[in-house]
């Protein structure tokens, strides 16, 4: 690492809010070239937008960007790739329909002298890269049929055509066996070795022990630390990740707790997860935890029907269950709010009214006539008991606050009196004081004899509201913590696989 | 008194306002070409010939609602329209007859629903082929001159009239106007069409069930279309494999001139209806202006392209404001959808990883 | 066989299968039909086939961008009436001229079909239905409800559709010069490989820094060009030109395409397929014919064809991708829990 040459790339000072939402308060970075650098935290730390503004997908609110010492403004993402600033994610971006030469270079054909596309030479040179790098990729393969793996080493290809000076990799293990990371540890260091820097995100911290020479921690969109590797075990960047005093308070009413709702025995859906057999009962709220990936989101899924399961045994309240649909999870008194709250929550364009009713109509309409009345009524009692701030109950969804349209959505599920409610990331984008009505009507809601499974990467939330906490990790289960037993540092370790120090 | 400016503002700015401005200058613009444009038996009669493009317009209407199109709602006429007319010649009773057409509209209207609605295959592709498929179909059942000859209870739903003025398919076209009117905007199934067309996801999440519902709005379209043919009969006077040949243009034009959005989730029957009456009204006056028929085909093509434009820009002028701004974001959000991120770049949304 | 493998030979299948299909076809109507396999019988289809394959390799282009152009056959017809009506005046017109002219007719057609779907942003199935029905107003505009009868029409011109050099209908050489130089553009012209990235991924062709609005313009434009000279070989061989000649065509147009293994999702396509496709096509449609049964059955058959293909295309190649995904990610997590435990 040189002393005297700026670094490659230098943030200083950036912060970002989406409403009133802090994604990203005063973080600084600095990205020495030839360096393999880690960027840990939890879910919702900011690594994600972090990364946006590195490739001009978003703009940050304040501070600065240096490249080579200079500011910059990064304005869209073809001036980062102009920059030498390229991203590889979990989802790699491709063509399927071509080759891995053509995906390599298109829209940028290399020509011969009469300006006809120069295959030779295009195939020459992918394979060329591909050699250089020792990527085991034949320059001539149809991506349709290649794997997540050799798609990112697709990416990687083409970035370094491109002479990319920064390769972000955004959680690129997470789909690859333990060879190919190996695969792709060692095209990184090669990379390293030719002077590019890698900015590595991963929640699987022996992964960033491994290939990292430096780590940086973010926590709740704050830098918390940038050390050496060799600094920095594994339990002391726990520690760093999750070293917030836990002093929100959150309304936990004390509720009954009662018999089992709901038995899961080895559900398991291929590719996704196995094994996992919980219980559920009567006025509890279980926190379910995990790093992205994991599986948490697939299994509410299954349990709700959206997907199907492989294997394994699903009782509510006793009675055997086959989540065959939405529809026949509702009617068993199931309930599922998306974390996607915009696409798979809501009818943006449609007034609060007609998305509170969505899910009751077949109640709310009887001989399949509307009544707008009821519909109306409906609307009232939840806007109130909700407390959703909107200038009338036909406002149009899209235009109310994050928060507000997270109310509407439980509102909507609320309506259709459910036993069992399954949360995922209810709070994800909310602010602070909404957050506190949402928990606070959780908790009632517990109270009231409803059984909750809440989904979120938000530990002082599990933490504060849970009964008890289950950990899943790489599609099982794999920790499960009392209410008393829990704690911050434990779940992380559970849910990233670490021993304790 | 504001409060009044301002509702007022607003329903003008609605677009069966729009619609009814138009009807009103067309109309201005026939009575000049001729006087006779404005009795009352004239204006009465406006429709009739298009009362069976009407209908189609209604069914599809309901389709492109949900989020679909089905471009094969003529050919599902010609073949309702032969089965009808065999089966009559070769003997069954008339009115057996015309419930068997109606079956077999409905039936071939299905088969496109449970293509798309079951398999999930792409509506434009499938209805392309069915289009042709159930089209050839109609000339193997009726190659040739069809039969002219039915009888005037049939003949009187498209070519019949009570007090020798009031024409019936006007009635039927009204009729079905109101019904499937009150299909879409009063009851569940209706608003179940609006919900899946605007976000299928989100619809399936909230227990509605999208495949059933899909395969039931393609099955209604096929009748309605089986209902045109009735009527069509009834106006023409004769069954030929070639029935309606040509009529798509206006069946989609008046939908999607009526304000139905071609991507789904809105509009209203209203709008159907009076982009109907605009349709007809032009033809009409063309006709009066001894405008040929292929001719007047290049009107209503550019009415279609032009409603599809102005409908884009006010879209776009809606959601973003400013029009420099609008590429910039284009490519942001695709980027970011690209990217694996996420959906557009909500202000308030936070995806933190 | 490993998945890449698999994939590499799924891309060449499609036309194998085309191909297959077209031998089991031609093996049957051998058996069945009498003169089917006459000189005189395949250089007649030798002939429908050229202009199908001209006209496709156009539309292919179109679809390769993920669109659709419905209008092709008016602007066949336009274009056909214009070659006629220009040889009637002008008997001595060199014909390469006419054909330009027919071509520059279809170009400026397919222009305002590209710019009506990019800058527009009218879906392509909708602006072309409306261009389908305003293209032909124009012909009869044009036309003025007359028809131009051969005897109008140069010796030269009408030799086109009549010669036979070496036994092949002269259509079918052009066809198959306009397929050569279809199948290079293709391959080589490196805003023809464009249209292949749009149609696989048009977001990421975007952030590629591919422009492409203008690309899917120039895929209109090519295809309006390449539907004017099919009307230039139409006028040849249908010489009696009024304003509904190739009324339907496109039904044809897109079956060959489609059959033969452009993929309508866009991103893959080829010239030979659009070849075989046509022939494919053609051969059953003669086939039907020499069997005596209703010509309308073609007409069937076209769209039962694109619904088959349509559904064998989404339903094989998604799902079988998915499985193996899914078995993959499966291997995946049972290794890592495995070394865990380890």
């Amino acid at each position: 690492m040189s002393t005297t040459a700026p670094p490659f790339v230098e943030l200083r000072g950036v912060s970002k809010s989406y409403g009133g939402v802090h994604a990203l308060t005063d973080v600084g970075l600095v990205v020495e070239a030839g360096t393999v650098h880690a960027l840990v935290g939890e879910n919702g730390a900011g690594k994600s937008t972090l990364v946006k503004i590195l490739t001009g997908i978003v703009q940050a609110d304040e501070g600065e960007i240096r490249i080579d010492g200079e500011p910059v403004q990064i304005g869209d993402p073809q001036a980062a790739h102009r920059r030498g600033i390229a991203a590889m994610y979990q989802e790699p971006t491709v063509f399927p329909d071509l080759t891995v030469a053509e995906n390599v270079f298109a829209g940028r054909h290399l020509r011969t002298r009469w300006r006809a596309v120069d295959w030779r030479a295009i195939r020459r040179e992918t394979e060329r890269i591909l050699e250089e790098f020792e990527v085991d990729l034949g320059s001539s393969t149809p991506v349709s049929g290649l794997g997540v793996a050799d798609r990112q080493l697709l990416e990687i290809a083409k970035a370094l055509s491109t002479s990319a000076r920064l390769l972000i990799m955004d959680e690129p293990t997470a789909a690859l066996s333990p060879h190919e990371v190996e695969n792709l540890f060692a095209i990184a260091r090669r990379l390293r070795e030719r002077g590019v820097a890698i900015v590595f995100i991963s929640h699987r911290l022996e992964e960033a022990a491994a290939v990292a020479d430096v780590v940086t921690v973010l926590r709740d969109g704050r830098h918390v630390a940038t050390r050496p590797t060799a600094e920095l075990p594994q339990a002391e960047i726990v520690r760093l990740m999750v070293g917030r005093s836990l002093d929100a308070l959150f309304p936990k009413e004390e509720a009954e707790i009662g018999d089992v709702v709901l038995d899961a025995r080895s559900l398991g859906r291929r590719g996704v997860f196995s094994d996992v057999s919980f219980h559920l009962r009567r006025g509890e709220i279980v926190g379910l935890a995990g790093f992205v990936g994991s599986g948490r989101t697939e299994v509410a899924r299954a349990i709700f029907g959206i997907d199907s399961l492989d294997q394994g045994e699903l009782s509510v309240e006793g009675r055997r269950f086959k989540p065959r649909s939405p529809r026949s999870a509702l009617r068993r008194g199931l309930a599922y709010l998306p974390e996607d709250r915009l696409q798979q929550g809501l009818v943006q364009t449609m007034p609060i009214v007609k998305n509170l009713s969505m899910a009751v109509l077949p109640e709310l309409t009887p001989g399949g006539v509307l009544r707008p009345r009821r519909e109306r009524s409906l609307a009232r009692r939840f806007i109130e008991q909700l407390r959703i701030k909107a200038t009338s109950a036909t406002q149009i969804v899209r235009s109310l606050s994050g928060g507000n349209q997270q109310k509407v959505v439980l509102g909507k599920w609320l309506a259709a009196e459910p036993r069992i409610l399954i949360l995922d990331e209810p709070t994800h984008g909310v602010d602070v004081g909404t957050k506190a009505d949402v928990h606070r009507t959780i908790s009632q809601l517990a109270a009231r004899g409803l059984t909750i499974l809440m989904i979120s990467s938000e530990l002082p939330e599990i933490l504060g509201m849970s009964d008890r906490v289950l950990v899943m990790r790489e599609g099982r289960l794999v920790a499960e913590f009392t209410r008393e037993q829990a704690t911050q540092e434990g779940i992380v370790r559970a849910a990233a696989g670490v021993e304790a120090a | 008194m504001k409060r009044v400016l301002l509702m007022a503002g607003r329903l003008l700015a609605r677009w069966e306002t729009l619609l009814v401005i138009a009807i009103i200058g067309v109309g201005i613009w026939s009575t000049t070409l001729s006087p006779f444009f404005l009795l009352r038996a004239n204006l009465l009669d406006l429709l009739t010939p298009y009362a069976f493009i009407g209908l189609m317009a209604f069914g599809l209407a309901f389709v492109v609602i949900a989020g679909e199109i089905d471009i094969s709602v003529a050919s599902i006429l010609a073949v309702s329209v032969v089965c009808f007319s065999q089966l009559y010649d070769k003997g069954l009773n008339v009115w057996l007859a015309l419930v068997a057409g109606l079956v077999v509209a409905t039936m071939l209207g299905c088969i496109n629903g449970v293509l798309v609605g079951i398999f999930d295959l792409p509506s434009l592709a499938i209805t392309l082929g069915t289009l042709a498929a159930y089209q050839g179909l109609a000339y193997v059942i009726l190659p040739g001159e069809g039969v002219a000859a039915f009888p005037e209870g049939v003949t009187k739903f498209g070519g019949g009239y009570v007090d020798n003025e009031l024409p019936i398919a006007l009635l039927v076209l009204v009729a079905f106007a109101i019904a499937l009117g009150f299909v879409l905007h009063a009851t569940r199934f209706g608003r179940y069409l609006y919900t899946i067309g605007s976000n299928r996801e989100a619809a399936r999440f909230a227990g509605i069930p999208v495949a059933r519902v899909r395969v039931t709005v393609f099955a209604i379209s096929g009748f309605m279309a089986g209902v045109a043919g009735i009527v069509y009969l009834g106006y023409f006077g004769s069954a030929r494999a070639d029935a309606a040949q040509g009529s798509l243009l206006d069946v989609v034009t008046a939908v999607v001139l009526g304000g139905i959005d071609i991507f789904g989730g809105s509009g209203s029957m209203l709008g159907v209806f009076l982009a109907l009456v605009l349709v007809a009204e032009l033809r009409n006056g063309m006709q009066l202006a001894n405008i040929a028929g292929d001719t007047q085909n290049i009107v209503i093509g550019v009415l279609l392209l032009t409603a599809i434009v102005v409908g884009n820009v006010t879209r776009a002028i809606q959601a973003r404001g400013l029009p420099s701004g609008l590429r910039r974001k284009g490519v942001i959000a695709t980027a970011t959808v690209t990217a694996g991120l996420g959906t557009e770049p909500e202000p308030q949304e936070l995806k933190g990883r | 066989m490993t998945a890449e493998n698999l994939a590499a030979a799924a891309f060449r299948l499609r036309e194998v299968g085309v191909l297959a299909a077209l031998g089991v076809a031609v093996l049957f109507f051998t058996v069945r039909a009498t003169n089917f396999l006459t000189v005189d019988n395949w250089q007649d289809i030798a002939k429908d086939v050229a202009i199908v394959v001209v006209v496709g390799i156009g539309e292919t282009m179109v679809i390769l961008t993920r669109n659709i152009d419905l209008s092709v056959a008016s602007i066949v017809g336009l274009s056909a009436f214009v070659t006629a009506d220009t040889l009637a005046a002008h008997n001595g017109a060199p014909l390469v001229l006419v054909a330009l002219l027919a071509m520059g007719v279809g170009v400026l057609l397919g222009l305002v079909n590209g710019l009506l779907v990019t800058v527009g942003r009218v879906p392509a199935i909708i602006a072309t239905l409306a261009t389908l029905a305003i293209y032909r107003g124009l012909a009869f505009q044009v036309t003025n409800g007359e028809a131009i009868s051969a005897f109008r029409l140069p010796d030269s011109f009408l030799n086109i559709a009549a010669s036979k050099p070496a036994g092949v209908p002269t259509l079918a050489w052009i066809a198959l010069g306009v397929a050569l130089v279809g199948a290079a553009i293709l391959r080589w012209a490196p805003w023809a490989r464009d249209f292949y990235a749009i149609g696989s991924n048009p977001d990421a062709a975007r952030v590629a820094g591919i422009h492409t609005g203008r690309r899917i313009v120039m895929a209109f434009a090519m295809c309006g060009a390449l539907s004017g000279l099919g009307g230039f070989m139409w006028a040849s061989r249908y010489p009696t030109v009024d304003a509904v000649s190739a009324t339907d065509f496109e039904l044809d147009v897109i079956t060959a395409v489609v059959i033969g293994g452009v993929n309508v999702f866009g991103g893959s396509g080829s010239v030979l397929g659009v070849v075989l496709g046509a022939v494919l096509v053609a051969t059953i449609q003669n086939g039907f014919t020499l069997l005596h049964l209703s010509e309308f059955w073609k007409l069937f058959f076209n769209g039962f064809a694109i619904v088959v293909a349509v559904a064998i295309n989404a339903l094989v190649t998604h799902r079988v991708q998915d499985a193996l995904r899914r078995r993959r990610r499966a291997q995946v997590l049972a290794a890592r829990h495995i070394e865990a435990e380890v």
